[in-house]
């Protein structure tokens, strides 16, 4: 095949994973949001601390797969405990639990550099997915073609979890009137925990599979919560197929602008975020102010 | 309570410590206190949107880098220039993106209002980056000169820099103070509460939303100016920066969103912790964490708010009292 067109397909495949990783962090984001009306500014750092934990496990285990199982659901565990010994007890407005959050984001963060250090910790990814695979006569990375897979499949999941069952429905009535649906009988805050903790396991799943692409260092929040952030606003809070159609954009135009304009990529993020919002201050598929 | 000659004698002692600084501690202090004022008007800049008419803005630093950068380009460009007129080009100029950005963001507000200057905030810190003949890039710009008023330079003359600093920041503070208290300043507290209502009235909502955020927007500069002068240098991540937008957020919350004072003490809160934790160990982020944590859970209404109620405490301790006495 031409090989300026196998570049533009790696390219592209380069920015689809990133996409799909931007949204399994904006998906989780975005469900709390719409459930709590929480900015979780910890979830960045939940997502750090996953690829800390799977970094811990590949340690002792010598097993990758361990790590992309118990990590997130570690991370989710502390992400319960978090919304219940602290954000349910927070008294003030959203900003105040928007702080909060910040707060343990910041302990997060300076545990993370006390217990492993400020260095950058290299991430093997497992013999299996490391390889190239060739399609048509080109070769593609096998761990990004993963990724992808890996994500759809959660997007998958979490669709007929939302759309498909009694559970979903209830969160989804929850979202638009959340004392409507306590007033109905259901235990909201049940909802609630087990939202945030879906939410939680999802961000750590983002940072396990994100770890043997740019290794974990203490600065891996700042750099990836700011564009799954970006993205949740461009998207819309609370929607999900918006979070989706946005973060597959971003890894697009972050892939291809470094290849085309490399000096102004992440300027294009930002033009397109602040022309979206400035039509549409909600988001792309936001709903109306609550 | 107070009488006109307590306040006057306790106004004329505040003065007066502000005025010895300089002679009774060293450098070291004077360039905190420096800080600490340009923090203070930049904190009570932001509460002027966030606590008194209930806007979240999450870009607040772009008018504060804007000030910065405007007063650094002009003295490094323009030879000769003074330094009140360079000052005022960089206080012009966030005045001018505050209206520049005025008809965008007035018709909303809440959840969007923050993300829309989350957008710009981040537009215009990629911007400084990425523009680097003119802004320096990541560098910044360095080393332009500061001229003085009545003296030669006042680069190297921290106790003339104070002065200047501490004259104009007071100024801000006292503005921003008195225009609480005009009529005009008491309606951002009627639209933060119902801006319905304020509508009804018949007061133009969007157009007066417009004017206080340009005033915002202008103290603001004039504390970005300030702190470009200051340390000499603006930089994208120093004075543009989320980083920037978040600190005047954080001042006010823990200090007491809604109170006039409690962004001063909250950035009171921040500098301690800058300068005594440091001393004792080397995480801040951790205590940093722990009083956010802290403080948001068992203080909803900041340190000002366990003040008050502190007072309101002891006030009825005393009233307890006098009751008790009259009874027996």
């Amino acid at each position: 095949m031409n090989p300026v067109v196998s570049t533009y397909i790696v390219q592209g495949i380069y920015g689809i994973t990133y996409g799909m990783i931007l949204f399994l962090i904006a998906s989780g984001l975005n469900i709390i949001f719409g459930m709590m009306g929480i900015l979780n500014m910890a979830h960045a750092a939940f997502l750090m601390l996953a690829g800390y934990f799977c970094y811990q496990v590949v340690q002792i285990t010598g097993n990758f797969w361990m790590g992309l199982i118990f990590a997130p659901i570690l991370v989710a565990v502390l992400g319960v405990l978090m919304e219940q010994l602290f954000l349910r007890r927070v008294l003030g407005s959203h900003v105040g639990e928007l702080i909060l959050t910040m707060g343990i984001a910041n302990v997060i963060v300076a545990g993370i550099k006390k217990i492993w250090g400020t260095e950058s910790l290299p991430l093997q990814m497992p013999d299996l997915l490391s390889g190239m695979v060739s399609i048509a006569g080109m070769g593609y990375p096998v761990y990004r073609l993963f990724v992808i897979g890996l994500a759809l499949a959660v997007m998958l999941f979490m669709m007929l979890l939302l759309y498909r069952t009694r559970l979903g429905k209830v969160v989804r009535a929850a979202v638009s009137d959340r004392e409507m649906v306590n007033a109905l009988g259901i235990n909201i805050n049940l909802v609630s925990m087990l939202v945030f903790g879906v939410g939680t396991w999802m961000a750590g799943l983002a940072g396990v599979v994100i770890a043997p692409i740019l290794t974990v260092f203490p600065g891996l929040a700042d750099q990836v919560g700011m564009d799954a952030f970006i993205v949740v606003v461009t998207g819309g809070f609370g929607s999900l197929q918006g979070a989706f159609i946005v973060s597959i954009i971003f890894g697009l135009l972050s892939s291809y602008g470094v290849q085309f304009v490399s000096q102004f990529a992440p300027v294009l993020i930002v033009v397109f975020m602040a022309i979206v919002l400035v039509f549409r201050p909600n988001g792309l598929f936001g709903a109306k102010e609550r | 309570m107070m009488n006109k000659t307590t306040r006057i004698i306790l106004w004329m002692i505040g003065i007066l410590v502000l005025v010895l600084i300089p002679k009774l501690f060293g450098v070291y202090y004077t360039n905190m206190v420096v800080t600490f004022a340009i923090l203070s008007v930049f904190a009570l800049s932001l509460n002027m949107l966030l606590g008194y008419t209930g806007l979240l803005s999450f870009g607040h630093a772009m008018f504060f880098g804007f000030g910065g950068y405007g007063t650094a380009l002009a003295l490094k460009h323009i030879g000769g220039l003074g330094l009140l007129p360079a000052i005022g080009i960089g206080v012009l100029s966030a005045v001018v993106l505050a209206l520049i950005l005025c008809p965008l963001v007035v018709r909303v507000s809440g959840t969007a209002f923050a993300m829309l200057h989350l957008a710009f905030g981040q537009l215009m810190y990629v911007l400084a980056l990425k523009m680097y003949r003119v802004t320096g890039g990541e560098d910044g710009i360095a080393n332009f000169p500061v001229p003085g008023i009545l003296t030669e330079s006042l680069k190297n003359s921290p106790e003339n820099f104070y002065y200047m600093a501490m004259i104009i920041l007071c100024l801000c503070a006292w503005m921003m103070w008195f225009f609480t208290k005009t009529p005009f300043g008491q309606i951002q507290v009627g639209m933060r509460d119902n801006a319905n209502r304020i509508d009804y009235l018949g007061y133009k909502v969007p157009q007066s939303k417009a004017v206080i955020y340009t005033l915002s927007a202008m103290f603001a500069g004039v504390a970005g100016s300030i702190y470009g002068l200051f340390l000499n240098l603006v930089s994208a991540d120093g004075s543009l920066g989320i980083v920037m937008s978040f600190v005047p957020i954080v001042s006010v919350m823990i200090g007491g969103v809604g109170s006039f004072f409690g962004p001063i003490l909250g950035v009171a809160v921040f500098k301690m912790v800058d300068e005594l934790i440091l001393r004792y160990t080397e995480s801040t982020e951790l205590v940093m964490g722990i009083i956010l944590i802290v403080v948001m859970m068992f203080m909803p209404m900041g340190f000002m708010g366990l003040i008050n109620l502190l007072k309101k405490r002891i006030k009825a301790w005393f009233v307890a009292r006098a009751e008790m006495e009259k009874v027996s």
